[in-house]
């Protein structure tokens, strides 16, 4: 298993390495040479090929923010090893997380509650528009995670679900 | 000139916080603010003379707070309180508690705020002034029969909550089927943002244009406009890209509509700064649309163009000063256009983004002036609006606009948390906007404007490797092991 990194949605395995006078990057069988110095105005120079881009990076945590061609662009990295546990995770729908950020506007629920595929569990509103968040499946409600009021970012959990017991 | 007060504080946040700081401060007067902790580290608190804790529930709900947004006034020692815009800005209790506190509200009087902060009087007060409206049933005047009057009007129809604005609650009709359900949500959406459930609906007009008209009153009953400014590129009823002059106007409807427009505000004696909306169809037609009692978010367009310091003139009108100039000696010159910098994502529905202002850095060149909120260091969070900033662009004409502000998105930099730049850019270099052909539908009908563009093979090999020598764990494998173990990938020794 190789490092990678996500662009959107697409993962790309790379492999670095030096080369005689930089780096040598590897994409599977393809690899190519290049250099990134430091520019005069805060800016990184990459030379590659025969081409020369003035970039704009900042790097936070596992992203990586690179502005080149006047599009922003972010690359978040992705540990060899990250990679081949979340190949062994199973998803599940126990978990109900924040397709976008927002605040709750109420709670139909509270954790121990029965609940229908399909019943309303909350609702949230975001964009200046409520959006109602229903049962994905038949189960108990294990954890409710936040108030009326309160606001979270993307991919936050909202509630949790009990997972379904194996038979 | 004599100031009747030497402070001025300032209840927002942001950039029109910034921007109202920079004029008071230029007039030699003192600027305060008051700021929600999650706001300790914005610009506007570091630029102004005196900044005032404040403390909500939520962020939002402590700039809401009218009795701490006074008492800080009072400490500072301001004898004038600018509301800029959203927030408390078209509150009349707070408006009437200023001034009972002895401060001069930067804005029109609590009656004018009233009168015209409720779209169904403003309306009947317009129409029976003389002026244009478009087809419509108004709930209030007989809530019994509202549903019935509502499916008379011509279809498809737009159901607006009457205490409204910003687009919250709007919502198109099309087919009469729907008409009761869409109005319950309506309602309910109405009821949660404004705490007021009460509808109008209108005619919708299919692809119209939006038009607004700056008026600029004083307390000597005098009224001027200062043009007009169009603001059709919205999405979800919300503007992002706004320009004057208006493409869509000649000389001859310009006039019109200016004047149709001062004729409104001078109906009412209106004072200070204040905006009239219309709703501008294909064929030249124009109705009423809204009054806004306040700056608005797109006033630096008028300003470019007319060399008017609007947040200079409003301290004037509400230091008791008459306007310092008649409509003759208002003129224009140039084409100026302003984009709104959002964090958000426009290929996910223009979903809002947070993160950390890790690296800002404005465009640089002729004729651009960026009145930005944020600055390095800062996170955007999801507790406030997601404007980030505003890129105003103005060139001799309105192709030398447009090819400033290609430059100008080009090269404004901000990473850490995603933006519209790109997008904005992607409308400005679309055919139609280069023709100035577009109505407040245009998004709607280019959906691939939104969508996130191709990432060329080339590109995509750039960006890897830049962020693979910026990554330690893959800069760490190349600087100890040999080409050939990093060639396959191995991570195992």
């Amino acid at each position: 298993m190789q490092h990678a990194f996500k662009i959107k949605d697409s993962e790309h395995a790379v492999g670095l390495s030096r080369s005689e006078d930089g780096y040598r990057l590897h994409l599977g069988e393809r690899s190519l040479n290049f250099r990134l110095q430091a520019g005069e105005a805060g800016d990184l120079v990459l030379h590659c090929g025969n081409t020369v881009d003035h970039l704009r990076v900042a790097v936070d945590g596992d992203d990586v923010w690179i502005h080149i061609d006047g599009e922003t662009h972010c690359l978040r990295f992705e540990h060899a090893l990250q990679r081949l546990a979340e190949l062994n995770e199973t998803a599940g729908a126990d978990v109900i997380k924040a397709a976008m950020p927002g605040s709750l506007v109420s709670l139909g629920v509270a954790a121990g509650d029965s609940v229908r595929k399909g019943q309303t569990l909350l609702v949230m509103e975001s964009m200046k528009m409520e959006t109602t968040i229903v049962a994905p499946r038949d189960g108990v409600v294990a954890e409710v995670r936040l108030e009326p009021g309160q606001t979270f970012d993307k991919d936050a959990v909202l509630l949790s679900l009990e997972p379904v017991a194996a038979e | 000139m004599n100031w009747p007060f030497d402070t001025v504080l300032v209840a927002n946040r942001g950039e029109i916080a910034v921007r109202i700081l920079r004029t008071v401060q230029a007039l030699g007067l003192k600027g305060a603010v008051v700021y929600h902790a999650a706001d300790a580290k914005s610009p506007a608190v570091a630029l102004a003379d005196e900044a005032l804790p404040i403390t909500g529930e939520t962020p939002v709900a402590a700039y809401l707070d009218a009795a701490q947004i006074i008492a800080a006034a009072r400490q500072a020692g301001a004898g004038a309180i600018h509301p800029g815009y959203g927030f408390l800005s078209e509150n009349a209790d707070f408006a009437r508690a200023v001034e009972a506190a002895g401060i001069a509200f930067v804005g029109p009087t609590p009656e004018q705020i009233e009168l015209m902060g409720d779209k169904v009087r403003a309306r009947a007060h317009v129409e029976k002034a003389g002026f244009p409206v478009a087809p419509s049933a108004i709930e209030d005047d007989d809530p019994a029969s509202f549903v019935e009057r509502a499916r008379q009007v011509p279809f498809p129809i737009l159901i607006k909550p009457a205490a409204g604005g910003g687009g919250k609650g709007m919502r198109v009709v099309r087919d009469p089927a729907q008409l009761e359900q869409e109005i319950e949500r309506a309602r309910s959406e109405g009821q949660r943002y404004f705490g007021d459930g009460r509808l109008y609906v209108e005619r919708y007009i299919e692809n119209p244009r939006h038009i607004e008209v700056q008026v600029m009153g004083d307390a000597h009953g005098q009224v001027v406009h200062v043009f007009e400014r169009e603001c059709s590129v919205q999405r979800r009823f919300q503007k992002i890209i706004e320009e004057t002059p208006s493409p869509a106007l000649d000389p001859a409807l310009r006039e019109k509509i200016c004047e149709t427009a001062a004729g409104i505000a001078r109906s009412i004696g209106y004072r200070n700064a204040g905006t009239v909306e219309f709703i501008f169809g294909q064929g030249g037609e124009f109705y009423f649309l809204e009054t806004n009692t306040r700056l608005q978010v797109e006033h630096p367009v008028t300003e470019q163009i007319t060399g008017i310091d609007l947040v200079e003139v409003q301290l004037k009108v509400a230091a008791g000063e008459p306007l310092p100039f008649r409509q003759e000696d208002i003129g224009k010159r140039g084409h100026a256009i302003e984009f709104r910098i959002y964090a958000e994502d426009a290929a996910s529905g223009f979903t809002p983004t947070t993160g950390p202002v890790l690296m800002l850095r404005p465009p640089q060149g002729e004729g651009l002036r960026l009145d930005a909120g944020i600055r390095e260091g800062q996170t955007v969070s999801a507790a406030f609006d997601p404007m980030l900033a505003k890129l105003v662009v103005t060139g001799a004409d309105r192709s030398e606009a447009c090819e400033r502000a290609d430059a100008a998105l080009r090269d404004l930099v901000l990473l850490g948390c995603q933006t519209n730049i790109g997008f904005l850019r992607r409308v400005l270099n679309h055919p139609a906007f280069a023709a100035g052909e577009v109505h407040t539908g245009f998004l709607d009908a280019h959906p691939e404007l939104a969508a996130d563009p191709d990432l060329p093979a080339a590109t995509r090999e750039r960006l890897l490797a830049a962020a693979a020598a910026m990554t330690r764990p893959l800069r760490d494998i190349a600087d100890t092991v040999p080409d050939l173990h990093a060639a396959m990938g191995s991570w195992r020794n």
